[in-house]
Protein backbone atom coordinates (compact mmCIF):
# COMPACT_ATOMS: atom_id res chain seq x y z
CA UNK A 1 0.00 0.00 0.00
CA UNK A 2 1.23 3.55 -0.62
CA UNK A 3 0.03 6.80 -0.04
CA UNK A 4 -1.38 9.18 -3.20
CA UNK A 5 -2.75 12.22 -4.02
CA UNK A 6 -4.66 13.13 -6.17
CA UNK A 7 -6.77 16.35 -8.06
CA UNK A 8 -8.70 16.48 -10.36
CA UNK A 9 -11.05 19.07 -11.88
CA UNK A 10 -14.89 18.88 -12.97
CA UNK A 11 -16.15 20.91 -15.26
CA UNK A 12 -18.20 23.80 -13.89
CA UNK A 13 -20.93 22.88 -16.17
CA UNK A 14 -21.78 20.49 -14.41
CA UNK A 15 -24.80 21.19 -11.59
CA UNK A 16 -24.14 20.68 -8.03
CA UNK A 17 -26.21 16.86 -7.83
CA UNK A 18 -24.08 15.71 -11.05
CA UNK A 19 -20.83 17.11 -9.34
CA UNK A 20 -21.52 15.11 -6.46
CA UNK A 21 -22.54 11.99 -7.86
CA UNK A 22 -19.72 12.00 -9.60
CA UNK A 23 -17.35 12.90 -7.01
CA UNK A 24 -18.66 9.76 -5.01
CA UNK A 25 -18.06 8.09 -8.24
CA UNK A 26 -14.07 8.19 -8.40
CA UNK A 27 -14.55 7.55 -4.52
CA UNK A 28 -16.35 4.14 -5.09
CA UNK A 29 -13.66 3.36 -7.84
CA UNK A 30 -10.61 3.95 -5.30
CA UNK A 31 -12.45 1.80 -2.42
CA UNK A 32 -13.82 -1.00 -5.08
CA UNK A 33 -10.21 -1.54 -6.37
CA UNK A 34 -8.63 -2.15 -2.59
CA UNK A 35 -8.11 1.36 -1.91
CA UNK A 36 -8.86 3.04 1.49
CA UNK A 37 -9.75 7.05 0.84
CA UNK A 38 -8.17 9.46 3.95
CA UNK A 39 -9.89 12.48 2.83
CA UNK A 40 -11.98 14.17 0.36
CA UNK A 41 -11.09 17.55 0.22
CA UNK A 42 -13.73 19.92 -1.55
CA UNK A 43 -12.37 23.07 -0.01
CA UNK A 44 -11.00 24.65 -3.25
CA UNK A 45 -13.99 24.39 -4.85
CA UNK A 46 -14.33 26.70 -8.51
CA UNK A 47 -11.36 27.93 -9.34
CA UNK A 48 -10.15 30.48 -11.86
CA UNK A 49 -7.95 28.09 -14.36
CA UNK A 50 -4.53 29.48 -15.04
CA UNK A 51 -4.55 28.47 -18.82
CA UNK A 52 -8.10 27.56 -20.92
CA UNK A 53 -8.77 23.67 -21.11
CA UNK A 54 -11.02 23.02 -23.66
CA UNK A 55 -12.36 26.98 -23.77
CA UNK A 56 -12.71 26.54 -19.91
CA UNK A 57 -11.50 29.27 -17.47
CA UNK A 58 -13.09 27.48 -14.33
CA UNK A 59 -13.09 24.05 -13.16
CA UNK A 60 -13.95 22.44 -10.04
CA UNK A 61 -10.55 21.46 -7.83
CA UNK A 62 -10.98 17.90 -6.02
CA UNK A 63 -8.65 16.95 -3.74
CA UNK A 64 -8.50 13.16 -2.44
CA UNK A 65 -5.59 11.63 -0.64
CA UNK A 66 -5.87 7.95 -0.16
CA UNK A 67 -3.72 4.74 0.09
CA UNK A 68 -4.08 2.23 -2.12
CA UNK A 69 -1.94 -0.91 -4.08
CA UNK A 70 0.60 0.17 -6.50
CA UNK A 71 -1.93 -0.98 -9.51
CA UNK A 72 -4.42 1.42 -8.46
CA UNK A 73 -3.71 4.46 -10.10
CA UNK A 74 -3.32 3.20 -13.51
CA UNK A 75 -6.92 1.84 -13.43
CA UNK A 76 -7.80 5.05 -11.85
CA UNK A 77 -6.64 7.42 -14.59
CA UNK A 78 -7.98 5.17 -17.00
CA UNK A 79 -11.27 6.01 -16.04
CA UNK A 80 -10.79 9.80 -15.53
CA UNK A 81 -9.33 9.58 -18.80
CA UNK A 82 -13.09 8.29 -20.15
CA UNK A 83 -14.75 10.87 -18.03
CA UNK A 84 -15.58 14.16 -19.95
CA UNK A 85 -16.56 16.08 -17.14
CA UNK A 86 -13.36 15.70 -15.61
CA UNK A 87 -10.81 18.24 -17.35
CA UNK A 88 -7.79 17.47 -15.87
CA UNK A 89 -5.86 14.82 -13.12
CA UNK A 90 -3.22 14.18 -11.53
CA UNK A 91 -2.06 11.34 -9.24
CA UNK A 92 0.91 11.69 -7.40
CA UNK A 93 2.51 9.56 -4.85
CA UNK A 94 3.26 11.30 -1.40
CA UNK A 95 6.47 11.26 -0.01
CA UNK A 96 6.82 9.38 3.71
CA UNK A 97 8.98 12.56 5.20
CA UNK A 98 6.70 15.58 4.67
CA UNK A 99 6.72 18.60 6.60
CA UNK A 100 4.02 21.38 6.11
CA UNK A 101 4.62 25.04 5.10
CA UNK A 102 5.84 26.00 9.01
CA UNK A 103 7.23 29.75 9.95
CA UNK A 104 10.87 30.38 10.01
CA UNK A 105 12.17 28.06 12.70
CA UNK A 106 14.22 29.81 15.62
CA UNK A 107 18.28 28.35 15.05
CA UNK A 108 19.05 26.51 17.87
CA UNK A 109 21.85 26.69 20.04
CA UNK A 110 25.01 24.97 18.85
CA UNK A 111 24.31 21.97 21.22
CA UNK A 112 26.64 20.02 19.07
CA UNK A 113 29.49 21.17 20.04
CA UNK A 114 29.89 19.57 23.93
CA UNK A 115 28.71 15.86 22.80
CA UNK A 116 30.62 15.64 19.81
CA UNK A 117 33.80 16.58 21.69
CA UNK A 118 33.19 14.29 24.53
CA UNK A 119 32.00 11.45 22.18
CA UNK A 120 35.21 10.77 20.52
CA UNK A 121 37.65 10.93 23.69
CA UNK A 122 34.54 8.54 25.65
CA UNK A 123 35.93 5.73 23.21
CA UNK A 124 40.08 6.79 23.42
CA UNK A 125 39.46 7.16 27.15
CA UNK A 126 37.74 3.72 27.23
CA UNK A 127 40.46 1.81 25.59
CA UNK A 128 42.80 3.41 27.56
CA UNK A 129 40.85 2.95 31.41
CA UNK A 130 41.24 -0.85 31.05
CA UNK A 131 44.90 -0.54 30.66
CA UNK A 132 45.80 1.96 33.47
CA UNK A 133 43.04 2.10 36.20
CA UNK A 134 45.47 2.17 38.55
CA UNK A 135 47.52 5.12 37.05
CA UNK A 136 45.10 7.34 36.56
CA UNK A 137 41.56 6.79 38.54
CA UNK A 138 40.62 10.46 38.16
CA UNK A 139 40.19 10.68 34.34
CA UNK A 140 37.84 8.03 33.63
CA UNK A 141 35.20 9.64 36.16
CA UNK A 142 32.65 10.72 33.69
CA UNK B 1 35.94 31.80 -6.84
CA UNK B 2 32.83 30.29 -4.60
CA UNK B 3 31.88 33.80 -4.13
CA UNK B 4 30.97 34.96 -7.29
CA UNK B 5 28.81 31.69 -8.39
CA UNK B 6 24.75 33.03 -8.10
CA UNK B 7 25.54 36.52 -9.13
CA UNK B 8 24.14 37.97 -12.59
CA UNK B 9 24.83 41.60 -11.85
CA UNK B 10 28.90 42.78 -11.56
CA UNK B 11 30.52 43.73 -8.44
CA UNK B 12 29.63 47.22 -7.38
CA UNK B 13 32.51 49.46 -7.55
CA UNK B 14 34.58 50.07 -4.07
CA UNK B 15 34.78 46.51 -3.35
CA UNK B 16 32.43 45.70 -1.40
CA UNK B 17 30.73 42.22 -3.16
CA UNK B 18 27.26 41.45 -3.52
CA UNK B 19 25.41 39.30 -0.76
CA UNK B 20 25.72 35.63 -2.11
CA UNK B 21 22.39 34.40 -1.76
CA UNK B 22 20.85 31.97 0.18
CA UNK B 23 18.27 29.18 -0.96
CA UNK B 24 15.16 30.23 -0.12
CA UNK B 25 13.88 26.47 1.14
CA UNK B 26 17.04 25.69 3.08
CA UNK B 27 15.86 29.07 5.26
CA UNK B 28 12.66 27.76 5.47
CA UNK B 29 13.32 24.57 6.53
CA UNK B 30 11.02 22.91 4.03
CA UNK B 31 11.52 19.29 3.01
CA UNK B 32 8.91 18.72 0.33
CA UNK B 33 8.09 21.84 -2.14
CA UNK B 34 3.86 21.41 -2.44
CA UNK B 35 2.84 21.86 -6.02
CA UNK B 36 -0.38 23.22 -4.50
CA UNK B 37 1.32 26.14 -2.88
CA UNK B 38 1.22 28.28 -5.67
CA UNK B 39 2.03 30.94 -4.00
CA UNK B 40 5.45 30.57 -2.91
CA UNK B 41 6.03 28.68 -6.40
CA UNK B 42 4.88 31.60 -7.50
CA UNK B 43 7.90 33.47 -6.64
CA UNK B 44 10.41 31.26 -8.53
CA UNK B 45 9.03 32.43 -11.92
CA UNK B 46 9.37 35.20 -13.88
CA UNK B 47 6.25 37.02 -15.17
CA UNK B 48 6.11 34.98 -18.64
CA UNK B 49 5.72 31.99 -16.18
CA UNK B 50 9.62 30.67 -16.96
CA UNK B 51 11.27 28.97 -14.07
CA UNK B 52 13.90 30.94 -12.66
CA UNK B 53 16.97 29.70 -12.90
CA UNK B 54 19.75 28.87 -9.97
CA UNK B 55 22.10 31.79 -10.50
CA UNK B 56 18.77 33.99 -10.33
CA UNK B 57 16.71 32.24 -7.18
CA UNK B 58 19.93 31.42 -5.04
CA UNK B 59 18.70 27.91 -4.39
CA UNK B 60 20.64 25.12 -3.72
CA UNK B 61 20.90 22.01 -6.27
CA UNK B 62 18.60 19.55 -4.16
CA UNK B 63 15.19 22.48 -3.61
CA UNK B 64 15.84 23.51 -7.46
CA UNK B 65 15.05 20.20 -8.72
CA UNK B 66 12.58 19.33 -5.82
CA UNK B 67 10.87 23.24 -6.92
CA UNK B 68 10.83 22.57 -10.47
CA UNK B 69 9.30 19.16 -10.23
CA UNK B 70 6.43 20.99 -8.25
CA UNK B 71 6.09 23.88 -10.85
CA UNK B 72 5.78 21.40 -13.85
CA UNK B 73 2.86 19.59 -11.56
CA UNK B 74 1.23 22.78 -10.66
CA UNK B 75 0.96 23.61 -14.56
CA UNK B 76 0.29 20.05 -15.09
CA UNK B 77 -3.83 21.19 -13.54
CA UNK B 78 -4.06 24.33 -14.46
CA UNK B 79 -2.87 26.27 -10.93
CA UNK B 80 0.01 27.88 -12.74
CA UNK B 81 0.28 29.03 -16.70
CA UNK B 82 2.75 27.58 -18.81
CA UNK B 83 3.60 30.27 -20.59
CA UNK B 84 2.04 34.29 -20.04
CA UNK B 85 1.57 37.21 -22.83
Amino acid sequence: MNRYEMIYIIDTGLEETARKELIEKVSGLITANGGEIEKVDETWGKRRLAYAIDYKTEGWYVLVTFQAPAELPRELERNLQINENVLRYLVVKLVEKRSAVKPRAVRPAPVEEAPAEEAVPAEAVTEAVAEAVEAAPETDAE
Amino acid sequence: MSEDRGERRPRPRGGRRPRRKVCAFCVDKIEYIDYKDINRLRRFTNERGKILPRRMSGNCAKHQRQLSEAIKRARAIALMPYTVE
